[in-house]
């Protein structure tokens, strides 16, 4: 484990690497990239073996957390670089550098066509997943906060990749180009918050490390209202990050890169960001109910909002998008309300299992999100195009493509066994907690639990449809150019992951729920599943009569959309009144969220940049102007002197030794000197 | 061997003398236009000044009023050399020695 500084420098290396010498090697330093991507999920499953089995620290509910190196030391403070380790830790490096693993080896066949450029792409998802595998071992929140931006860099870069050549011509060109800064300057907004917390919290423990903040006994020390400050602000950068409500438009535009970067952004990396800071905070989120109800209406209301507006969305990749907001919503959300759980029962930290199922459900999500992203990225590679509508009848030509996406499909629609199902109801059976165990808020979380439920069924029903318009019904336009099946390397991966997107639900019983626990040192805290077993956990699930309803609803959504879109029994047509109906604009125009944005940042931005650039204009400049041209005035009037004449000069050299020699006379003789 | 103190002219004469030399000298450099005439006067003034410290020195009996003197003249012939050269190429440049035109070295 003292090696696993290792997992993030190897990809770290190999983005110096490829950027360098990218082109010289072949497939623009792919080779390279997907070398230190296996080695970093080699090192995770080396560290993970050794943490959970040989160490012993898990069994002791303990963290590895080695003495940090001293980064910066001022007074009291000290900034510090190291690693915390603890089955967080693990879990996350593990799928986080497995999903990378085969996004990068399936971005070998998709990125084929795109010759010299392919250094930066290789170079710039490396550096992407070092950041996150940085992060994911941060040992406090100042070095997390540094790979935070990082991640926040290279997803600029990398959304923006096409933008000055887009496959799909100029416009395309530009949406990215504006794509990748509206990216960069939403999550922004949210990293400021982020920041501020970081200097609450400084403020409040002299530390940033995970050690000192996560202990009991200084958490005690120190005033409660801080900790409330710096967990609602943390929550800020998680709301940028994770594109929560109402930051969440960022994450849809960002389609505008090529797929596999949706892939990676999506599912190992960037968005999951925000939820891991939100496990890794629970220690401090816990402190306060009402923080918790604050992330799990957060949660709730992104989760409700984003499957709403996938329902009429016609971009293959915009639907997967709007299913990532909504899945991030509701992972926040069961993390939030088992926190609060947690929090009104005074520390039990048993009573919740939403801990469990926000992270097991980011887990899944991983899988199966990474899945469809890469189908979705296999469908476009194949006809060009992203429009639903001009796709068709696509599972004859690419049948691999159109069986695993509609694993993936069923995976995230919550049918049951597939790893989607279990953690979806773990999320919901979360969510209902609180009302059911008759706590304050109960109110609150019925209604958060209603608009999850909905959620499932809208999930179940845009999933469908997106597949049965790409797949079934009469070729369009774009699906006759199809060239059949896409290359070994980009099959291989999604054979892969559909296995996952199957199966990861199991993972539960056979002991994740164990592995899905918070430890600090000295293993006084733990949240988690732990003291479940696998008998109960799996009857829970079954014997839930909500669990009944969820799967009711998801199942009614399926059916819907194969009446709809592949039976054409009913005409979604009547629904939209051929598109003018104000609910079906409502919801194409994303809620006028971007317009809002645009409101906002025009009418406050810009009044606060023009009240910026007065002060910048008249106050400052007029300071250093006013100097400078005070000088140079002087100096204007001054050089007249400099006639060029030497007879005035000598003129004024005996004038002036006459004066000297009077005033010396003068002293002299009166003065006495 | 010390002189009759009654033979010697006394030094306030030697002193008009040179103040003498050495205002028609300044209102030279003040008045004249001509480089050449200004470097003549500025030699009057100087020499003026060599007048006062061989006063001085025989009057005090002291020899080192003469060595500086001998200095000066050594110096001003050099400072002269070098005045007649700049002026000597300014006229090759400007056809002329006039200072009031020579005005360039401003700003």
């Amino acid at each position: 484990m003292e090696y696993a500084w290792l997992i993030p420098v190897a990809p770290l290396l190999a983005f110096v690497i490829v950027g360098f010498f990218g082109n010289k090697t072949k497939e623009g330093g792919g080779a390279i990239a997907l070398g230190s991507v296996l080695i970093a999920f080699v090192l995770s499953i080396l560290v993970s073996y050794e943490y959970f089995v040989t160490s012993g620290l898990f069994d002791s509910g303990e963290a590895y957390a080695p003495a940090p190196f001293q980064w910066l030391v001022f007074g009291d403070y000290a900034l510090n670089f190291g690693i915390y380790i603890d089955s967080l830790t693990c879990v996350m490096l593990l799928f986080s550098s497995f999903i990378s693993l085969m996004i990068f080896l399936y971005s070998i066949g998709y990125m084929k066509g795109e010759g010299a450029r392919k250094r930066r792409y290789y170079a710039e998802i490396a550096l992407f997943l070092g950041a996150m595998l940085g992060l994911i071992l941060s040992s406090n929140y100042l070095e997390m906060f540094i790979f935070w931006e990082l991640m926040g860099v290279c997803s600029y870069l990398l959304i923006g990749f096409w933008s000055y050549k887009h496959p799909e011509g100029d416009a395309a060109s530009e949406a990215a180009a504006s794509a990748a800064k509206k990216a960069f300057l939403v999550t922004r907004l949210g990293d400021v918050c982020m920041m501020a917390g970081l200097f609450v919290l400084l403020f409040a423990f002299k530390s940033l490390d995970f050690t000192t903040l996560f202990d009991p006994a200084e958490i005690a020390n120190v005033d409660s209202g801080m900790i409330i400050l710096g967990s609602l602000l943390l929550f800020g950068g998680v709301i940028g990050k994770s594109a929560q409500f109402p930051l969440q438009d960022w994450l849809p535009d960002a389609m505008a890169g090529p797929t596999t970067v949706s892939a990676l952004i999506h599912a190992a990396t960037m968005v999951k960001a925000g939820v891991y800071l939100v496990a890794r905070s629970y220690p401090l989120f816990i402190q306060s109910a009402d923080v918790m109800l604050v992330v799990a209406v957060i949660g709730g209301v992104t989760a409700f909002i984003a499957a709403t507006m996938a329902l009429n969305n016609m971009s293959l990749k915009r639907v997967l998008a709007y299913s990532t907001v909504s899945q991030l919503g509701l992972m926040i959300m069961a993390l939030g309300a088992g926190g609060y759980v947690i929090a009104m029962t005074a520390g039990d930290y048993h009573a919740s299992l939403g801990y469990t199922a926000g992270v097991f459900h980011m887990m899944n999500h991983a899988f199966f999100k990474a899945l469809l992203f890469m189908c979705a990225g296999s469908v476009i590679h194949a006809v060009a195009s992203e429009d639903l509508r001009q796709m068709g009848g696509l599972s004859r030509k690419m049948r691999i493509t159109s069986a695993t996406m509609f694993i993936g499909a069923l995976s995230i629609a919550g049918f049951p066994f597939f790893s989607g199902f279990w953690s979806k109801d773990l999320v919901f059976e979360s969510v209902m907690n609180p009302y059911a165990s008759g706590l304050p808020a109960g109110d609150i979380f019925l209604f958060l639990f209603a608009l999850a439920l909905i959620t499932a069924f809208m999930t179940a029903f845009y999933m469908f449809r997106m597949w049965y318009m790409t797949f079934k019904g009469k070729p369009k336009e774009a699906a006759e150019h199809c060239h059949g099946e896409s290359p070994k390397t980009m099959t291989v991966p999604l054979i892969i992951l559909s296995l996952f997107a199957v199966g990861s639900g199991f993972l539960l019983f056979v002991g994740l729920n164990d592995i899905i626990t918070f430890s600090v040192i000295g293993g006084e805290f733990m949240v988690g599943g732990n003291g479940k077993t696998a008998e109960y956990l799996f009857w829970h699930v079954l014997e839930n009569k909500w669990t009944y309803v969820s799967l009711a609803l998801s199942l009614s959504g399926i059916f819907l959309a194969y009446l709809m879109y592949s039976r054409r029994i009913i005409n979604p047509a009547r629904f939209n009144m051929g598109g003018r109906s104000g609910l079906y604009r409502f919801l194409t125009a994303r809620y006028y969220f971007p317009q809002l944005y645009d409101q906002i940042s025009l009418k406050l931005g810009y009044g606060v940049a023009k009240g910026v650039d007065y002060v910048d204009k008249n106050l400052i400049d007029g300071t250093v102007d006013g100097i400078s041209n005070a000088i140079s005035g002087s100096s204007d009037t001054m050089r007249k002197m400099q006639t060029g004449n030497v007879r005035n000069y000598a003129a004024i050299v005996i004038i002036g030794t006459m004066v000297l020699v009077a005033v010396l006379f003068i002293l002299v003789r009166f003065g006495g000197v | 061997m010390p002189r009759k103190v009654m033979t010697m002219i006394p030094i306030e004469m030697f002193l008009i003398l040179s103040a003498a030399l050495f205002c028609i000298g300044l209102v030279g450099v003040l008045v004249k236009t001509n480089g050449i005439v200004i470097l003549m006067c500025i030699e009057l003034m100087l020499n003026a000044a060599n007048i006062n410290f061989i006063a001085f020195a025989a009057y005090l009996g002291d020899a080192l009023g003469q060595v500086f003197v001998l200095m000066a003249i050594a110096v001003a012939a050099a400072e002269v050399g070098i005045g007649i050269a700049i002026l000597l190429n300014v006229y090759k440049a400007k056809k002329t020695t006039d200072v009031d035109d020579l005005t360039i070295l401003r700003w």
